[in-house]
C-alpha cells in the first residue's frame, strides 16, 4: 500500500486546441493509506478520469502523481501497481475463475505455491472458493464483478483499488451485501480504497471520506457528516441528502441575523462582514422543527402537501414563495393548513455567491 | 391468409432448396456415369437409367499418360496456397485490425477510418486492374508460376479480408479488457496475446473461413499467374473442358474441389450460428 500523492494535477483531453477546456482542472490531493475513499458527483464531472490518471491509462496534462513521494506520473500502469475495477464486471473468459485470479501474479511471475495460497484467501474472503474451477464466462454478473476485485486484491503489493461505479450491475439486495464486504476487506488488507460513484447512498454508506466534483473541480472533501451538516458550496448542499438542502434567499440584518422576507433567523454565522451581498440560507429538511406557537427562529408556512415516505413523513410548506421541505417522525400529527417551523441556529449555513460563509 | 401464406413460403423454399441442390445431385450423378450415359441423352437415375461406373473417379489420380486427369498435385497446390495465403493473412490482419481498432493514426487528413477503408478498396477494385501489376512485379523477382509467387498475391487479396473482420470484431471488444490486462501487469504485446487474441478466436476462425473461401475458389489470379510449373485446382478442372470433355471426371473433380469448404463450413458454423462476432466478453 502507499500514500497517493497528486500534486497540480489537470487534464485537459484537447491540450493543443485553443479554446482548451479542462475535463479535470488543476487540483491537490493526498490519499492516506489505507483509507476508504469515495469520488462522488454526476456523470461528466472528472471522476473517471481522476482514476484513469491514478491508474495510468491516462497521462495527465500537467501535474505529478507521487506514490509515496516517488513521482510514477510517466509510469506505465502495470509498474504503479494499482487495481482498478471497472463499471461492468471485466473478467477473462477464455479462463477459470482460478486463473483470473491468479493471472496479476502470473503476470509478475510469482512462485505456484504463492500464486495458489494468495488465490485461495481471496476467493474465502470473496466468497469464490466453490467456483474456482468453473469457467468465469459461466458465471453471474455479481460474480464476475467478485473476480474483477479478487483480482486487485490477490497482490500485496497493490498501491491502492480503485473502483468506477462497480456495483452498477448489481442487484439492489447483493449491492448492500457486497459494500459490506468491501468495508470488510478494507479493513483486514488495509487497502486503500478509492470508489467513483454518482450515488450519494453508495458513497456516504461505504466512504471514510468523500470527494464530490463538479464541472471538472474538486468542491469539498469531507467525512460523510460533514458533507451533510456543512456543505461548502450549495451544489453539494443541493447533491447530498434526499431531499435536497433547503435554501431560501436573504440578506443579512446585523451580527448573527438574517432575514427571509419577513421572518428574522439568528444564524450560528457572523454575517458582519458580508455586507449587503444577496445570500442564500440552507437547512437539512431533518432539522426544520415543526412546532406549536410562534417564537424565536419561526415562521408560518402554507402547508402544500404531505407525503408518506414510509419510514417519515415528508411535509412540503410554501413561505412567501419558498418552498420548504420538512422531514417528521410518522407520529407527528401536522396541521393542515398552517404550521409554524422553526430553523435550529446551529444548523443554518448561509452562503455567499454559493460559497459557504465561515 | 395464413394457410395460403405458409404454402407460400414452403414452395419459395422447396424451389430454391432443388435450384441449389439440383447442380450437386447433377455432378454426383454425372461422376458415376460412363461415356455412353453422358452422351446417349439425359440419364438421371443410377441403375435404372444407367450403370454407375467410378472410372470417373478414377481418372482423377491418374496421370494423362494412363487415361486420367491428375488433379491430386493441383489439389495440394491449392490446399498449400490457400492455407498458407489465409495463415499469414489472418496473422497479419489480426495485427493490423488490432492497432487500426486501439491506436489513433493520424496522417494529415487520414485517420483509422481511412485506413481501414484503403485496406478495403483493394477488394472494391476489378482484379484485371491488379492482374498486370501483380505480372509484372512477379516477373522481376521471378515469382512468376510458383507456389511463393501465388501465397504473396493471395496475402494481397485476402489481408484486406481479415483486416475488415477483425477491426470490426475489435471495436465491439471493450477497452476495458486491454486496460485491465495492463494493469494486472501485462504489457502491451502481453495484453494482446495473452487476453484480446484468446478472447477473439470467434472473430479469427470466421475471417479465416472466408479468406479460405476466396483464396480456394480464386481462379483469375491463378489462371494468369500460372503457366506449366503449377497449377491450382480451378485452373486444372476448367482445362478439363477441352474438345472432348470428360464429364464424369470433371464433375467427380468439381465435388473434389467443393468438399473441403464443406468441412471447413460444418466446423466454423457453430461460431457463425451464435453471431460471435461481438465480442461478448463481459
Amino acid at each position: 500500500m502507499a500514500e497517493i500523492e497528486l500534486k497540480n494535477i489537470a487534464h485537459s483531453y484537447n491540450p493543443q486546441a485553443a479554446d482548451m477546456n479542462y475535463a479535470l482542472d488543476p487540483f491537490n490531493m493526498t490519499w492516506v493509506d489505507g483509507g476508504r475513499y469515495a469520488i462522488l458527483g454526476p456523470s461528466g464531472c472528472g471522476k473517471t478520469t481522476m482514476l484513469n490518471i491514478m491508474s495510468g491509462i491516462v497521462q495527465p496534462s500537467e501535474g505529478k502523481l507521487l506514490f509515496d513521494g516517488v513521482d510514477v506520473t510517466t509510469l506505465s500502469t502495470s509498474e504503479r501497481n494499482i487495481a482498478q475495477v471497472f463499471q461492468f464486471p471485466v473478467i477473462y473468459g477464455t479462463m477459470t475463475v482460478k486463473q483470473n485470479l491468479a493471472f496479476p501474479l502470473v503476470c509478475r511471475n510469482y512462485e505456484k505455491s504463492v500464486i495458489d495460497a494468495k488465490v485461495q484467501e481471496v476467493a474465502e474472503a470473496l466468497s469464490l472458493q466453490g467456483l474456482l474451477k468453473k469457467s468465469a464466462s459461466r458465471l453471474t454478473a455479481d460474480q464476475k464483478q467478485l473476480i474483477s476485485l479478487g483480482r486487485g486484491l490477490v497482490r500485496d503489493d497493490v498501491a491502492a483499488v480503485l473502483m468506477d461505479e462497480p456495483l452498477t450491475v448489481i442487484d439492489p439486495d447483493l449491492k448492500f451485501r457486497l459494500r459490506r464486504q468491501l468495508k470488510e476487506i478494507n479493513q483486514k488488507y488495509r487497502s486503500t480504497l478509492i470508489y467513483v460513484t454518482h450515488d450519494q447512498n453508495e458513497a456516504m454508506t461505504f466512504a471514510e471520506n468523500i470527494i464530490v466534483m463538479d464541472a471538472g473541480k474538486i468542491v469539498q472533501v469531507g467525512s460523510p457528516a460533514e458533507l451533510f451538516d456543512r456543505p461548502k458550496t450549495t451544489f453539494v448542499g443541493y447533491f447530498i441528502g434526499a431531499p435536497a438542502m433547503n435554501f431560501f434567499d436573504c440578506q443579512a440584518s446585523g451580527g448573527y441575523m438574517l432575514s427571509i422576507g419577513s421572518a428574522e433567523i439568528m444564524t450560528g454565522t457572523d454575517l458582519s462582514k458580508v455586507g449587503s451581498a444577496p445570500l442564500k440560507l440552507g437547512i437539512r429538511s431533518e432539522y426544520i422543527r415543526i412546532v406549536e406557537a410562534k417564537g424565536a427562529n419561526t415562521f408560518t408556512a402554507h402547508v402544500q402537501r404531505v407525503e408518506d415516505m414510509g419510514n417519515y413523513k415528508l411535509v412540503t410548506a410554501v413561505f412567501e414563495g419558498h418552498v420548504t421541505k420538512v422531514k417528521v417522525e410518522r407520529d407527528i400529527a401536522v396541521p393542515v393548513d398552517r404550521v409554524e417551523l422553526q430553523l435550529p441556529a446551529e444548523n443554518c449555513c448561509v452562503y455567499a455567491a454559493d460559497i459557504l460563509v465561515s | 391468409m395464413g394457410y395460403f401464406y405458409t404454402t407460400l413460403k414452403y414452395l419459395a423454399v422447396t424451389l430454391w432448396s432443388v435450384f441449389v441442390i439440383a447442380p450437386f445431385l447433377w455432378a454426383i450423378s454425372t461422376s458415376f456415369k460412363d461415356f455412353q450415359s453422358v452422351t446417349n441423352g439425359a440419364t438421371y437415375i443410377p441403375w435404372v437409367d444407367f450403370e454407375p461406373t467410378l472410372e470417373g473417379w478414377r481418372a482423377l489420380w491418374k496421370s494423362p499418360a494412363q487415361g486420367g486427369v491428375a488433379i491430386v498435385e493441383p489439389f495440394f497446390n491449392s490446399v498449400f496456397v490457400t492455407a498458407a495465403g489465409s495463415a499469414i493473412s489472418i496473422l497479419l490482419g489480426t495485427l493490423a485490425a488490432y492497432a487500426l481498432s486501439r491506436f489513433t493514426f493520424k496522417a494529415g487528413p487520414i485517420r483509422n477510418g481511412d485506413i481501414t477503408f484503403f485496406f478495403i478498396s483493394q477488394r472494391i477494385m476489378p482484379p484485371v486492374v491488379l492482374a498486370i501489376p501483380f505480372f509484372i512485379m512477379l516477373g522481376k523477382f521471378s515469382l512468376l508460376d510458383t507456389l511463393v509467387g501465388l501465397i504473396l498475391v493471395y496475402i494481397v487479396l485476402l489481408m484486406p479480408i481479415a483486416v475488415w473482420i477483425m477491426v470490426d470484431f475489435f471495436n465491439k471488444v471493450p477497452r476495458e479488457i486491454d486496460e485491465t490486462a495492463l494493469i494486472d501487469g501485462c504489457n502491451p504485446y502481453q495484453a494482446f496475446y495473452k487476453v484480446v487474441l484468446p478472447n477473439s478466436i470467434p472473430g479469427i476462425v470466421v475471417a479465416g473461413m472466408f479468406c479460405m473461401i476466396f483464396g480456394w475458389t480464386d481462379f483469375f489470379f491463378s489462371f494468369i499467374l500460372t503457366f506449366t510449373e503449377v497449377q491450382l485446382l480451378p485452373v486444372a478442372i476448367v482445362a478439363l473442358n477441352s474438345s472432348i470433355t470428360p464429364w464424369w471426371s470433371l464433375s467427380a473433380a468439381a465435388l473434389v474441389s467443393v468438399a473441403p469448404l464443406v468441412v471447413v463450413a460444418f466446423i466454423v458454423e457453430r461460431f457463425l450460428s451464435k453471431g460471435n462476432l461481438s465480442g461478448a466478453l463481459k
